[in-house]
């Protein structure tokens, strides 16, 4: 019941007010992007054969959690459940709406009631091909990430036992739990798997670039063509957004700059300094950082900031605003920002210019080429995944009067 | 945290059951019901925890705040059996007034924090079924509250933290303390006087409702009926699982009554338990007991007439005490003596209004954070 976490970190918190906050995150493993950014992708590249896009295949089960049809549809329910959250206003889908992409359509994501997040909200589509999840690959399988997002302060904001308590009184879930896991009562860890299941049938394998890499020459425009050779040449996009998911699951800093609304907006604010103590900043962090640090909250290696996990160009049709504090509106813009060599219009970059990618560069691209690009980058896209909300199951007394009059008069 | 409650546990229960043992040997002597002792207060401090105590900030979805449940019309607690609790569940016990709490060495009803109101606030603020608050994203709010700002470099904390919330809001609470109650001024009536006299004679109350809070802080069974609400409203019930599970009550799905000091001690002999409360300040905190089961001062005065309610393990001082219809009024009157002022005024309560939002930290690039 009680936030283990946030015992500990009060206790901390009124003890080391202004002393080091070192190295909370004990999991900072080690930066396989590093290696991607001394090693430039092509040389990469060239070792593996060249980086290609190729169709996307069925995704990954992990053994120890097998899909059912029993199990996804349980999934689904809880997915739609704000009952998992904290106050019961805020689940899963809360924040990844269907019809927003299965994301948040503004620059950062919803929080919790009474909060503010501080980055993009990021779609569930083909969220199962992710080795780790999230903007800096925190989370390293979609149970983790489930769990994670179910009780972090400016998401879910649910503790454990209190979720598995509610999941308990109602009874289509108790009934699900026990055909479905065998669990006497339900276990919050299996709604965690449930979940899981659910998340990896939102794929989407039939966009029009499936098509075209499976042989079906029709399936891509003769201006989307044009746009597959910029992006596998003058563009360099390929360096990065290659194979099945376009993307290396690498982390780099592209150039984007922080966002302006932690300088104006109060309750962002907030938010951003608990993140610098969510993420186990130092001290010395946590008073001076101005920016998201991104992989480097993992790796605590200083090569590490401001770099983000390659996005997916799949489904990216559907999930404006981009990048991982929502800055830019449409993929218009984002090809302008590569085109300036990772800029924005007013100029802003990232401040973080010692690590910025040497594969980010001015393209020189016409107008017509950007029109193709942007044109390409929509065959990663197929038909718009939408799904009504289903009907909640309702809570039930566990117990009933009768039961409770004979346990009184047993006392 | 486990190892935490685990230590707690055996601390309070051993300094729990030592002197029970003493008190139930003994009729006759027992500590002075007399006045409350002073207590030295910082004005900015309480005045800090005073603007804490009404803020609904301090909750995780800033929807509550301690008034909430301890609301100062309501005898700074709530007018119903069964406390709210945090949006989305339910409560299962009643929310005892805080006036006076600062008074007391254990808390809760089932006195299962006995350290300090610092371990009280933060246990309600961070309580996932109460507050429901990540301690961290609260100092980030009062850091962006200007006013915060000042009352807490004017207190002497220096910047807003969670550790200065959790000892201004005990500060504000040394302020709530009995004022002006007829016992203390010796301006009792007649009808109390002699309801004094039964309570430490004929009623036998004295034997646990002793000393300057009437109590003696330890753990009683009486036979006060459950509340079938906290059972029979799944809001109640998964606030109450949650809680016997983190307790580590075995079976706790099964449960069907409030254990009590069985959660502190897991020994059945302290099955159904609950530390024998303050009689002060309780005329506007009704309905009484850890459940909310009695809606009048006269109800419990006929309760223990009856000898208290049914169990197997009920205390052995409570018998039928065959007391007169007058007698009764008497002991009620009496009880009644014990409430002073209802400490409604602002100097108790905060009437300013709090800001809608968060005004943004100009030149936030150059400020350090
Ligand atoms: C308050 C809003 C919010 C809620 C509630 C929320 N999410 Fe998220 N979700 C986000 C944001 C924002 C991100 C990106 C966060 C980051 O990178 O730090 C994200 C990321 C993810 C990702 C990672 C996708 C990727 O490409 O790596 C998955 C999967 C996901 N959420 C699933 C869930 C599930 C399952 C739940 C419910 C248990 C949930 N989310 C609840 C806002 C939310
Ligand atoms: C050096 C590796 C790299 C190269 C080269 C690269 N990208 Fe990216 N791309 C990224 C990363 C990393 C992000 C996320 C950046 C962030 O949010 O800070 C990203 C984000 C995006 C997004 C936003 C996706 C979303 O969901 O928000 C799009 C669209 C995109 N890139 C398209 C392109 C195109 C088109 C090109 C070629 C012109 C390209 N990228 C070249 C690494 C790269
Ligand atoms: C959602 C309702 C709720 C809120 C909000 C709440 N409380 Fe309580 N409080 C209770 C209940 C119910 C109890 C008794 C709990 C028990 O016995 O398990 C209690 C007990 C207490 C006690 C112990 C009283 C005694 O005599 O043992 C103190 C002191 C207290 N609360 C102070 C606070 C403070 C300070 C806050 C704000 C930080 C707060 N409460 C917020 C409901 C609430
Ligand atoms: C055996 C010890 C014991 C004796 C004797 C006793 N009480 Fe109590 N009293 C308690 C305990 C323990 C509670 C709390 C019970 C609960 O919450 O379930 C209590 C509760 C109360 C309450 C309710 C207070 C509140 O805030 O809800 C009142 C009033 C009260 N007693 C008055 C009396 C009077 C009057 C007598 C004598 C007739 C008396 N008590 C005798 C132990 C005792």
């Amino acid at each position: 019941m009680k936030k283990r976490m946030k015992y500990r970190h009060a206790v901390l918190m009124a003890s080391i007010a202004t002393t080091l906050l070192v190295g909370c995150n004990a999991n900072a493993t080690k930066s396989n992007s590093a290696a991607a950014e001394k090693a430039p992708a092509p040389a990469a590249a060239m070792a593996m054969g060249p980086a290609k896009l190729e169709p996307l295949g069925l995704p990954p089960i992990p053994a120890d959690n097998k899909q059912s049809p029993a199990k996804i549809a349980l999934g689904k329910l809880l997915f739609f459940d704000p009952r998992l959250g904290g106050d019961a206003s805020t689940g899963c889908s809360t924040c990844h709406e269907p019809d927003q992409g299965w994301a948040w359509a503004e620059d950062f994501s919803r929080g919790y009631p009474g909060t503010v997040h501080w980055r993009n909200s990021q779609t569930i589509i083909n969220s199962a091909y992710n080795p780790r999840n999230f903007w800096a690959g925190s989370a390293s399988s979609l149970e983790k990430q489930a769990r994670g997002a179910a009780r972090g302060g400016v998401a879910g904001n649910g503790e454990g036992d209190l979720m598995e308590a509610r999941l308990a009184l109602i009874p289509v879930y108790a009934k699900a739990f026990k055909e479905v896991f065998g669990d006497e009562t339900p276990l919050i860890r299996n709604a965690w798997r449930a979940i899981a299941s659910f998340e990896r049938t939102l794929v989407q394998r039939d966009t029009p670039i499936d098509k075209y890499l499976q042989g079906d020459k029709s399936a891509l425009s003769e201006e989307q063509v044009r746009g597959k050779a910029l992006f596998e040449g003058k563009a360099g996009c390929i360096q990065c957004h290659n194979g099945p998911m376009a993307t290396d699951f690498n982390y780099y800093n592209v150039g984007v700059p922080p966002s302006p609304r932690w300088e104006t907006d109060g309750l962002a604010q907030i938010t951003f300094r608990f993140e610098q103590y969510a993420k186990g900043q130092t001290q010395e962090g946590y008073r001076t950082a101005k920016e998201d640090w991104g992989y480097y909250y993992r790796s605590k290696n200083s090569w590490d900031k401001g770099k983000f996990r390659t996005p997916s160009l799949r489904y990216t049709k559907y999930t404006p605003p981009y990048l991982h504090n929502g800055q830019l509106d449409t993929l218009e813009e984002v090809v302008d920002f590569y085109n300036r060599g990772g800029k924005f219009e007013d100029g802003r970059t990232t401040n973080f210019t010692k690590t910025k990618s040497k594969l980010i560069k001015p393209l020189g691209l016409s107008d017509d080429e950007k029109d193709e690009l942007v044109a390409f980058i929509e065959a990663f896209s197929g038909e718009e995944i939408l799904m009504e909300k289903p009907e909640l199951p309702d809570y039930a007394p566990l117990f009933t009067k009768a039961e409770l009059e004979a346990a009184q008069e047993a006392k | 945290m486990g190892v935490r409650v685990k230590t707690g546990r055996t601390l309070l229960a051993v300094a729990l059951g030592l002197s029970m043992a003493v008190g139930a040997a003994h009729a006759g002597s027992y500590p002075d019901i007399g006045p409350l002792p002073q207590i030295k207060i910082s004005k900015a401090k309480a005045e800090l925890g005073k603007r804490l105590f009404f803020d609904k900030r301090v909750s995780g979805d800033a929807a509550i705040s301690c008034a909430t449940c301890h609301d100062p019309k309501q005898g700074w607690s709530q007018n119903k059996p069964l406390s709210d609790g945090y949006p989305g569940n339910g409560h299962f016990r009643n929310s005892p007034s805080v006036v006076n709490a600062v008074h007391k060495k254990s808390w809760f009803h089932d006195g299962r924090i006995g350290t300090n109101l610092n371990d009280v606030t933060r246990e309600n603020i961070t309580e996932t079924y109460i507050m429901n608050m990540d301690m961290r994203i609260m100092q980030e709010r009062f850091k962006q509250d200007p006013v915060y700002v000042k009352m807490f470099k004017d207190a002497g904390y220096g910047e807003p933290s969670n550790g200065s919330v959790r000892k201004a809001i005990p500060e504000f609470l040394k302020t709530l303390t009995s004022r002006g109650a007829p016992f203390d001024a010796g301006k009792m009536s007649g009808a109390a006087k002699r309801g004094l006299k039964l309570f430490k004679g004929k009623a036998g109350c004295i034997q646990c409702h002793n000393g300057a809070l009437l109590s003696d802080g330890k753990p009683h069974n009486t036979g006060v009926a459950e509340n079938f609400d906290v059972f029979l409203d799944p809001m109640n019930h998964q606030a109450f699982i949650a809680f016997a599970k983190f307790q580590g009550i075995p079976n706790y799905m099964n449960m069907k009554r409030d254990p009590g000091f069985y959660n502190i001690t897991l020994d059945m002999a302290d099955m159904g338990k609950f530390v024998t409360p303050s009689l002060r300040e309780l005329k506007y905190s009704a309905p009484y007991m850890h459940n909310g089961m009695i809606n009048t001062l006269a109800g419990v005065v006929d309760f223990y007439n009856r000898g208290g309610g049914k169990d197997s393990r009920k205390s052995d001082r409570l018998k039928p005490l065959k007391l007169s219809k007058k007698q009764k009024g008497d002991l009620v009157a009496f009880l009644e003596s014990l409430s002073g002022d209802r400490l409604t005024s602002s100097e108790h309560v905060w009437s300013k209004s709090y800001p809608d939002e968060y005004p943004a930290i100009q030149n936030w690039k150059e400020a350090r954070n």
